[in-house]
């Protein structure tokens, strides 16, 4: 029995001796729907980010109200850039920590992702409230409806994130996450560095891009 | 060699090997990497006139540093790297028709030319 298990490679001996470090799901792709899944919506979510970019490119140049380098608080969105940035790190962290069967490691390291992704919302729920204060409302110019409706959009895709990362705590503590399962953690964790992909690109095209 | 994704294999039996390796030291420098991407970003915008990004060449140069960033993260973070082909090409279908669609879209609000887009 034993050598019939240790016989088979784990994902770190299949990254280790092969060109392409994965378990063949028993489907026709060797890949689990549920990644194939989260994969063809990742690649959805690509078309909802663009759309919400370029109008953004499209009306950043606003008639009333404050201008986007007016407002902006380049220092403060640098950091909250950074810590999201730093949540990928945890994330993938805690994807490694699974696959070699460290449950608790990989409880602390959700648990860090979720904390930063927290302090993200945090940072955007201020920002907002000043950008408020300062006279960028909602209705304010087509500018500010587009900004916040591409960052609001973010900011709640990181949301449901940190529902899914704190979902896959609660169920580790209860042992429903064996090692067999780790592509669950994986699978969440495509979901967060997409969110952090998107936050790469509205970072530079938004904030640091000058009018 | 094939394993089923629903196999349970005890790592306890696996006599070290898989405690022996792993890619953390890989991602730890990769989140490393990215972070310095990110303060040169962040220092153009404090130093606007510095030489190697001055006048024309700021935007082209926030724009490589977003796509390394961007591409660093598909293949390292996200596994793009160690997977199986299927998905880069999967998600390089959205992403490139994204890219194509919008780059229409601002094309017709004429967008790179000076001027009313109205």
């Amino acid at each position: 029995m034993a050598e019939t298990l240790t016989s088979r490679p784990t994902l770190a001996e299949a990254d280790a001796h092969q060109a392409h470090a994965h378990i063949d799901a028993d489907t026709n792709t060797g890949i689990s729907n549920t990644k194939l899944g989260m994969w063809l919506f990742l690649a959805s979510e690509c078309l909802l980010f663009g759309g919400l970019i370029t109008t953004y490119l499209l009306y950043k140049h606003p008639l009333e109200g404050p201008t986007p380098h007016e407002i902006f608080d380049i220092p403060f969105t640098s950091t909250s850039s950074f810590v999201l940035l730093m949540s990928s790190l945890t994330m993938v962290l805690a994807v490694s920590a699974i696959e070699r069967g460290e449950h608790q490691r990989m409880r602390v390291w959700i648990g860090a992702t979720a904390v930063l992704g927290a302090t993200f919302i945090a940072g955007q729920i201020y920002e907002f409230t000043v950008f408020a204060r300062e006279g960028l409302g909602f209705t304010t110019s087509r500018f500010s409806s587009a900004f916040y409706t591409l960052t609001g959009f973010h900011g709640i895709h990181v949301t449901i994130g940190i529902i899914m990362l704190v979902s896959l705590v609660l169920l580790s503590l209860r042992g429903k996450i064996p090692e067999h399962k780790a592509e669950t953690v994986e699978i969440v964790g495509l979901y967060w560095h997409f969110v952090d992909v998107v936050w790469v690109v509205i970072f530079a095209v938004v904030y640091l891009i000058p009018s | 060699m094939t394993v089923t994704s629903h196999d349970n294999v005890p790592t306890t039996v696996l006599d070290g090997a898989v405690k022996d390796y792993s890619r953390d030291k890989v991602y730890v420098l990769t989140a490393i990497f990215l972070a310095v991407l990110t303060i040169i970003e962040v220092f153009t915008y404090a130093a606007p006139d510095f030489p190697v990004w001055a006048d024309e060449l700021l935007i082209p140069v926030l724009m490589i540093l977003m796509a390394v960033k961007f591409f660093t993260i598909l293949y390292v973070f996200m596994h793009l790297k160690f997977d199986k082909p299927i998905l880069t090409r999967l998600f390089y279908m959205g992403l490139v028709l994204a890219v194509f669609v919008y780059i229409a879209m601002l094309s017709t609000f004429r967008i790179w030319f000076d001027g009313k887009h109205g």
